[in-house]
């Protein structure tokens, strides 16, 4: 049934528009030999006569970048205005289209790194229709693009089209399959009344409207940023292991279709004009930014409570500070600890978001469970410069005693961790300096524009190239496969690339048994000093308590921060906003034995440690 | 087509500094920077910044620090993705990358060990057609990397494509540009002529064709060439083949009127080259002394220490004129001012003629005075100390005599000095030289006893070797100088017979 689009269906493909793309579009001299104006354009580009096949010196503009001849310094002018419009412009679509194929094509980018098929078809596609219909760009009766054009129903090459009647969103999860490929391209039905072409330049019919003012400062209509988010908020209902850093790294390395995602869009669908504005990327949303853009997207389409998050799910913080641990080379013994602490911070139950209560924020399980992390380590080893080195001594004492002792040492790990990290981070760096954002097909934003941008394309193409062959060496690293680590530790007889595993180490030299339970060495614990934050919308203040904090724990912070992708600052207001939860969850719990002992705040700067131990 | 409007905007780097927020010019306010003599960072990690912005900015920063260190091939890698930036749609953005892929393109090619002249060709062309701004200054430079290299047909093709380049008057810098691509252009045909000419001289015969064709390059290059000098600029290249050429024909009326354009607007920079390009042309064709005098008078207001000096205090000399044996005087005193003219005996030579001259006259005493007075304190100690005494003595005695007498003339208390310095130095190496025979034959008989009680170590003797060398070295230039007085040379004779 349901056509995927009512509104963007053309019966007609545009054939004549076609078949003039290879006539010798605009050049209309009459030939020499016969008189006739027949040109078409041949393999090689050179113009011939149709009728007589009389070959002119006259060559298509598009020659080869690469055979630029030394030595003249031709100029790009030599046929402007000869194409004709109608080549230009392509068949007609719409914004949205645009941005279908675009979310068909990070589907389908997840679904080969093995996300189930369900993702694309059940989860994602429904949201796309629900977001199309609370959008009101289609299943409507009343579209946005209102007056502009009207729909005649074709509805009898498919089943059960029915344009006039929106299709319901309410039964979202029992929509069809039949066009769940998203592919509304080629499947029309509809048709546009008339060949009216809209007197704005832009390839799609309807980017005006996607940049009228109103449209823009009420941000209801899709970006590309809010491709991604769509994505997170499918991959969430779906429960999939790939969290918010996962997607953006992912599509940093450009595993999933985000830069010049418009370059898969097929051959008749022509982006030019005001299209360059909405489909243009020039940078990577940040976490921080996707996290808000899928919370007010979530809210936009109205979506019931996420299936729970269940411990038993990857996404759990219980699961995911594994894979985290895992990560960060820290030895497993410390999950029971961390596993603690998300007792008490409330962590430990099933995880939720309900977009429709106000209070339910969407969780940010990755940072989240680097935040975790963070305060076990603080728990453990206290981390303010002194303890955690004292710490080390007495372990590598330890193990010094017994030769089969494992005891893990925090001077090991930091230098093990330190060296890969600057490594990663270096080749980072580089990967940044080198990574491409120009696409092949460049967008020009007036057709004015077109010959220059088109120039500057090629010798910016042609200087990469003499550069690359004076390098010698393939300027492009050989792209890594999707990966859910950064690092790569080697276990017992194999070979990282990034130093030993330290996954077998025992903490035994850090705890200590007292009244039945282990109880960490170190007795005390800190945490800045907390205080009121006047400003409404909450800031982060890591940039003003950075130098005060112990030069470890921001290494640590740093580290997580390199893993996840975002500021320390992200990392670090997670680490206050859990160490609140357990102090006020502590408080409330005067008696429970598995607490860790909370200092009262205190700052490591003020020279006093005024951390209180419990009990012994 | 290029986008004209664009790049002819000025680059917005104001702009970009009143982008940055509020909260940030209070902290600059607060945390005052020590004031280094550092460069402008050439791009600023600003607080929105894309990400193809932050690619190219740690872009370039990996191609700089390449650079500094020398890695050519690293820089050479990093260059191929900075390409991109000409892509960059802010509009003031992309010229500024033209000309820095331009600059350190060039550098890389430079320095690798392997660049053929083809891409440096390939390289010259595509920056050529990255945007109108830089394209004179492209070409030209192209131009010139081909007469290095010895294409001069190339080069001089290049020059013809920049001047029938349509974009050329597109900014106000460029007509001017255009101007000295022109006289460039007049300087190859000129180069062109000069072969032309060598040709017909070597043949001695005469061809009417050839003639002609050497007549039509005179006017093409004369065109352009009188083009560029008439903007004020030091031209010198284009003015010496300008006259050559004028003087071929036998202009010299026209020639002297360029010269003495190019010499006296005032419009122009001052140029010293231009008056001696005029003296040596007047001199050449016998101007009298006069106007030769006036000339030299401006070159020694702008290079006092120029070789033309000496000439024009002979000039001086030689004139009748009342006044004109002071002005000699201070012209050769204002030469020895100069480090580069110390120790040159033609200068010293000359002093002493002038004052030899000077002395015949009554009043010779006041004029010394007069032109000794702003110099007395540092003059005489520069010229006349113990040191300059002994290095003379070492290096150049004819020096030594010539200084000594003019420092009689000059200054009495300061020649007491620098005599006796010369008299000490004169005594030790004599004494040296017998130090050094007694030496010899107190050691030639303990030659079999194996040196039990050496008195001389090793060290002195050398060091009295050395003395013995210069010494023998001294005496061998005495005796070739017949002028040298008798005085000296009965000392001498006196010391090494003892």
């Amino acid at each position: 049934m349901a056509m995927f689009f009512i509104f963007f269906i053309l019966t007609q493909r545009i054939t004549s528009i076609i078949v003039s793309g290879v006539q010798a579009g605009g050049y209309s001299a009459i030939c020499g030999q016969c008189g006739e104006v027949d040109w078409r354009v041949s393999e090689e580009g050179r113009f011939y006569c149709n009728s007589c096949h009389n070959v002119i010196e006259r060559t298509r503009e598009e020659v080869d970048t690469n055979t630029l001849m030394v030595g003249t310094s031709r100029v790009s002018s030599i046929s402007k205005g000869i194409k004709g419009k109608g080549l230009e412009r392509g068949r007609e679509w719409f914004v949205c289209e645009g941005f279908q194929f675009i979310l068909k094509h990070q589907a389908e980018a997840l679904l080969a790194m093995g996300v189930s098929p369900r993702f694309k078809d059940e989860v994602l596609c429904q949201f796309w229709r629900m977001y199309l219909q609370k959008s009101r760009q289609a299943y409507t009766k009343n579209p946005v693009h209102d007056g502009k054009f009207r729909m005649h129903s074709q509805g009898s090459q498919e089943s059960g089209c029915d344009s006039e009647s929106p299709v319901p969103s309410d039964s979202m999860m029992s929509a069809s399959e039949t066009d769940g490929d998203a592919s509304g391209a080629g499947s029309g039905s509809g048709r546009l009344s008339g060949d009216e072409v809209s007197s704005v330049c832009s390839g799609s019919k309807d980017a005006v409207c996607y940049l009228t003012p109103r449209q823009r400062r009420n941000q209801k209509l899709m970006s590309m940023p809010k491709t991604l988010a769509l994505c997170h908020l499918a991959l969430l209902w779906s429960r999939e292991a790939i969290t918010l850093a996962d997607l953006l790294r992912f599509v940093s390395q450009g595993h999933i279709p985000y830069v010049n995602a418009y370059e898969n869009f097929p051959e008749e669908m022509k982006l030019y004009g005001q299209d360059s504005i909405i489909f243009r990327v020039e940078s990577i949303p940040s976490h921080g930014r996707l996290h808000k853009e899928a919370r007010t997207l979530a809210v936009f389409l109205g979506l019931p409570p996420f299936p729970p998050v269940t411990p038993d799910c990857l996404l759990h913080p219980s699961l995911l500070t594994v894979r985290y641990l895992t990560e960060a080379n820290l030895p497993d013994e410390l999950h029971d600890w961390v596993c603690r602490i998300m007792m008490i911070a409330g962590l430990a139950s099933d995880m939720t978001f309900e977009p429709m209560r106000s209070r339910s924020p969407l969780p940010l399980y990755d940072i989240q469970a680097a935040a975790l992390i963070i305060i076990a380590m603080k728990l453990l080893f206290k981390l303010d410069d002194n303890t955690e080195w004292d710490l080390s001594n007495y372990s590598a004492d330890q193990n010094k005693d017994n030769p089969d002792g494992n005891n893990f040492s925090l001077r090991r790990w930091y230098r093990t961790v330190q060296s890969a990290l600057t490594k990663a981070t270096q080749t980072q760096n580089d990967n940044t300096a080198r990574k491409h954002w120009k696409s092949e097909k460049p967008l020009y934003p007036s057709r004015k524009d077109k010959s220059v941008i088109l120039k500057r394309r090629r010798i910016a193409e042609q200087l990469q190239l003499s550069f690359q062959k004076l390098s010698r060496s393939p300027t492009a690293p050989a792209p890594s496969p999707p990966s859910s680590f950064c690092f790569r530790w080697a276990g017992e007889g194999e070979t990282g690339r990034d130093g030993p595993s330290l996954h077998h180490q025992t903490l035994d030299s850090s705890v200590c048994r007292r009244g039945g339970t282990l109880q960490p060495l170190n007795p005390e614990y800190w945490h800045p000093a907390p205080r009121a934050c006047k400003t409404r919308v909450s800031t982060s203040h890591y940039a003003e308590a950075e130098a005060t904090l112990p030069r470890m724990f921001v290494w640590l912070l740093d580290l997580f921060s390199f893993l996840l992708g975002v500021k320390p600052g992200c990392v670090y207001d997670q680490v206050q906003k859990l160490e609140r939860c357990i102090l006020r969850n502590s408080k409330q719990q005067p008696g429970a034995r598995t607490t860790p002992r909370k200092a009262r705040a205190s700052k490591p700067g003020d020279g006093k440690q005024t951390g209180k131990t419990c009990s012994r | 087509m290029d986008d004209l409007e664009s790049e002819l905007r000025e680059p917005g780097e104001d702009q970009v500094e009143n982008e940055s927020s509020d909260d940030e010019s209070i902290n600059r306010k607060r945390i005052k920077k020590p004031n280094l003599p550092l460069a402008p960072p050439v791009f600023k990690e600003t607080h929105h910044e894309t990400g193809f912005h932050k690619t190219t900015r740690i872009c370039f920063q990996h191609i700089r620090e390449a650079l500094l260190h020398h890695r050519w091939e690293n820089a050479t890698e990093y260059m191929a993705s900075y390409a991109q930036t000409l892509e960059d749609t802010t509009a003031s953005m992309s010229q500024h990358c033209a000309e820095i892929i331009w600059r350190m393109g060039t550098e890389m090619l430079h320095q690798r060990p392997d660049s053929k002249l083809e891409d440096y060709n390939s390289f010259y062309e595509r920056i050529k057609n990255s945007g109108v701004k830089h394209y004179l200054k492209v070409c030209l430079e192209h131009s010139f990397h081909l007469l290095v290299n010895g294409q001069f047909e190339d080069a001089k093709r290049q020059l013809s494509n920049a001047l029938s380049w349509r974009y050329g008057k597109q900014l106000t810098s460029q007509p001017q540009r255009m101007k000295l691509v022109q006289a460039y252009s007049g300087f190859l045909d000129y180069f062109v002529w000069c072969d032309k000419k060598n040709a017909i001289s070597s043949t001695d015969e005469y061809n009417a064709g050839t003639n002609q064709e050497m007549h039509s390059y005179f006017r093409q290059s004369s065109v352009n060439l009188k083009e560029i000098l008439k903007i004020p600029g030091v031209w010198d290249p284009f003015i010496q083949s300008y006259v050559d050429m004028l003087e071929f024909y036998s202009d010299h009326e026209g020639a002297f009127a360029v010269l003495s354009d190019y010499a006296y607007d005032s419009s122009f920079p001052p140029n010293p080259n231009a008056h001696v390009y005029l003296y040596m042309h007047m001199k050449k064709h016998n101007h009298p002394s006069k106007k030769l005098l006036k000339v030299l008078k401006i070159l020694h207001t702008l290079v006092p220490s120029h070789e033309l000096m000496l000439e024009y205090c002979f000039l001086l000399l030689k004139s009748e004129k009342e006044g004109d044996l002071q002005k000699a005087l201070g012209v050769v005193l204002d030469l020895l001012d100069y480090v580069c003219w110390k120790r040159n005996l033609d200068v010293w030579n000359q002093l002493m003629t002038v004052l030899e001259y000077l002395m015949l006259k009554d009043q010779w005493l006041v004029v010394i005075a007069e032109e000794m007075s702003h110099r007395k304190d540092w003059w005489l100690a520069m010229h006349f100390s113990k040191f300059q005494a002994r290095k003379d003595f070492a290096e150049n005695t004819e020096l030594l005599d010539v200084k000594s007498s003019v420092v009689h003339a000059l200054c009495p208390h300061y020649a007491s000095i620098y005599c006796s310095a010369c008299k000490e130095a004169q005594k030790k190496a004599g004494n040296a030289l017998n130090d050094f025979k007694t030496a010899k034959r107190d050691v030639k008989p303990r030659k079999g006893k194996r040196r039990r009680k050496t008195s001389v170590t090793q060290k002195k003797y050398l060091q009295r070797r050395r003395v013995e060398r210069q010494r023998q070295s001294f005496l061998k230039a005495a005796s070739k100088r017949p002028h040298l007085p008798v005085r000296h040379r009965r000392e001498l004779f006196v010391q090494s017979s003892c």
